[in-house]
């Protein structure tokens, strides 16, 4: 109860006129040229976007906590071609963690977007009863099945295992559903996928729920220890629990970032709360 | 945290949740004293549940030797170690279970083990805890010793795993107690992994998410005892439903061994989640260490079983173990015989306690022929 009431007075202070919210410098999305998914996160159109530094603090607040979270800044851009928003985010990490075994977690970044912008502002700590929230997380493990075209067996992670005889190799992969756990049953971490970016929507701590509509794509690339990855999904979509942008609105954003190198998943990850971000209009043309 | 009653402590202990206590409690005997670690039931279970792909390390039921047997390497000393020596006093627990003992920003005290730790599932199999020297003879309890501790998941009261879990995949069955992972929901953060002591959660990296011992529920809610148990060669092993001690029936087998005469005992009891396997601990192993590992009950435990031939009710339930695949609901000693029934009172199973004995002739008339014994 008393996690409760701490959540809904940080939902309220985000939500009330003039709070911190609104005294930031907005994150701006830089109108851009073209159509379609922006995924590229070395394009040349993130030149035209300003980006802004995004100061990151440990989650304490839900348990449980890892108050040593390691990504403490992370440096956004976001772009739109009037059908598709993009964000840029590109921070420090050492280790590129994209393996996931029982010991090694993934490094994963994501973004918040409250699905009624025009309603008031839900909770910045993954939005409150009522208060729904449009989650979209990228992961470097996924992200690393798509660029190698299949997820990890047990022969490549462990390559010294050895098994006499599966039984979907007796039985077929229909028949032996009953012997894959999660893949059986579809869940949404567990099946090979077509975007690294997880479409997701939440009411608060524990209700994070991946979308059955996926809209959400993008891409990360991991050079000279920084991650930079693209997050982007379409403006205005059918599906009811995203928000629908267009340009010239003004909302909010607010991000989540996991070093895995450092253990960080689930709850155990950096934060940020709702910072302004405004839908740039297109630039006024030049008189001839 | 709200207060909930752990009767394994005799007192109240802090719980995330609020106490339920499900309509009967799926529970399981084991008597050490007859395990010989022939891992029967690690394979009937490996056979029927773990035999996909990522699963490969996963013994949700396994057979460890202690005092230097462990899977994974060192999970009982890594926790007793982060734990701290507790009064292992009773009837009631004055030291720290593993809630009160969690570190700021934790749910529960625990540690996630590498996973190298899983690679050797016999290690320490069969070691003694030394030599025996020219001319020792061994008395009781032995100088040296080991013995079996067969393990599933205890299917706790209140349970680390489900109480880690930021999003409830995990959850007590109100009809059973059987504790499940919801494979659809679970995300794979391996907080569950962290949390549990006894290490009875895995993590599957072809799935990314977790997987634990599912007390067989297909075969439970079919009146039928788990694959482990009904594969057990020894017939070490008993298992059906108890009750909460203040409705304890000495009429059902599980209440009878655990709640009435207490020969069955918990396994680390100072952790706190009230687990729901019992161990009728082994009687040649020195009592400061069964102590740790059992609780308080340990002499009194070992005892009553040492008198049990003179004991004709508590030889009937120990005469259930393993002679038949139902569960049995209820039990009663009828002269030399005891008759396990079913949930409606319907009689499942009818043994004599003590089996006549046949003496054969050497050599067979009717065959022409000598008998060799071949056991």
């Amino acid at each position: 109860m008393k996690r409760l009431a701490f959540l809904l007075a940080l939902a309220v202070a985000a939500a009330a006129p003039g709070g911190p919210a609104a005294a930031q410098a907005p994150l701006v999305a830089a109108r851009v040229a073209g159509h379609g998914p922006i995924v590229d996160p070395g394009a040349a159109l993130w030149k035209s976007a300003r980006p802004v530094k995004v100061a990151m603090l440990p989650q304490t607040v839900a348990l449980p906590h890892k108050a040593d979270a390691a990504v403490k800044e992370v440096s956004v851009r976001a772009v739109h071609n009037g059908g598709w928003i993009a964000f840029r985010l590109e921070w420090a990490d050492a280790s590129r963690s994209d393996r996931v075994i029982l010991d090694n977690f993934g490094d994963q970044i994501a973004i918040q977007l409250p699905v009624d912008p025009k309603g008031g502002t839900p909770s910045p700590m993954m939005g409150n009863p009522g208060g729904r929230v449009n989650i979209m997380q990228w992961r470097a493990a996924f992200q690393k099945d798509i660029d190698d075209g299949h997820a990890p067996s047990i022969a490549e992670l462990y390559p010294y295992a050895w098994t006499d005889v599966y039984p979907d190799e007796l039985l077929g992969a229909t028949d032996a559903r009953a012997y894959t756990g999660a893949l059986g049953v579809e869940n949404p971490i567990s099946r090979g996928r077509a975007s690294p970016v997880l479409d997701q929507m939440a009411e608060g701590w524990g209700s994070m729920t991946v979308k059955p509509d996926q809209h959400a794509l993008g891409r990360g690339v991991w050079t000279g220890g920084r991650w930079a990855v693209v997050i982007t999904r379409p403006m205005v979509s059918d599906d009811a629990n995203a928000p629908r942008l267009v340009a010239g609105d003004r909302t909010v954003i607010a991000f989540a970032a996991w070093e895995g190198g450092n253990r960080e998943v689930g709850a155990r990850k950096s934060w940020a709360p709702w910072m302004p971000l405004v839908i740039g209009a297109p630039a006024p043309r030049a008189k001839p | 945290m709200a207060k909930v009653f752990n009767w394994q402590l005799g007192r109240d202990i802090d719980y995330p949740y609020e106490a339920r206590r499900p309509e009967r409690q799926f529970a399981m005997i084991f008597d050490t004293n007859k395990c010989i670690a022939c891992q029967t039931c690690t394979v009937a279970c490996k056979t029927t549940w773990t035999s996909g792909r990522g699963q490969e390390y996963m013994y949700w039921n396994n057979v460890e030797t202690k005092p230097y047997g462990y899977y994974p390497l060192g999970w009982d000393v890594n926790i007793l170690d982060r734990h701290g020596v507790q009064p292992m006093d009773g009837p009631v627990y004055q030291g720290k279970t593993l809630f009160d003992a969690a570190p700021g920003g934790e749910v529960i005290l625990g540690y996630l083990p590498e996973d190298i730790d899983y690679a050797h599932p016999n290690i320490g199999e069969d070691d003694s805890t030394g030599l025996m020297p020219r001319g020792a003879h061994l008395t009781l309890p032995h100088m040296q010793w080991m013995f079996y501790l067969p393990r599933i998941c205890n299917h706790c009261t209140y349970p680390a795993c489900l109480s880690a879990c930021p999003r409830q995949s995990i959850y007590k069955r109100q009809e059973d107690g059987i504790v499940l992972l919801d494979q659809s929901r679970c995300r794979g953060y391996r907080e569950c992994v962290k949390a549990c002591p006894y290490k009875k959660v895995f993590f599957n990296t072809q799935t990314r998410v977790s997987e634990k011992c599912i007390g067989c529920y297909p075969a439970v809610e079919g009146g039928r005892q788990t694959q482990c148990t009904v594969t057990c060669i020894g017939k070490i092993r008993l298992q059906g439903f108890m009750h909460a001690p203040d409705k304890a029936d000495p009429d059902n087998p599980l209440d009878y061994l655990v709640l009435v005469r207490k020969i069955g005992l918990p396994l680390y009891p100072q952790f706190g989640l009230e687990p729901n396997t019992y161990y009728i601990p082994p009687v040649h192993v020195p009592p400061a260490y069964l102590r740790q590992m059992f609780g308080w009950g340990v002499e009194a435990a070992i005892e009553a079983y040492r008198n049990a031939p003179n004991d004709r009710k508590l030889l009937g339930a120990l005469t259930l173990f393993g002679a038949t695949p139902e569960i049995s609901h209820y039990f009663r000693v009828d002269g030399d015989t005891v008759i396990g029934y079913d949930s409606k009172q319907a009689e499942v199973v009818r043994v004599p306690i003590k089996e006549p004995v046949v003496i054969r002739e050497v050599y067979d008339i009717k065959h022409k022929a000598f008998r060799t014994n071949i056991t």
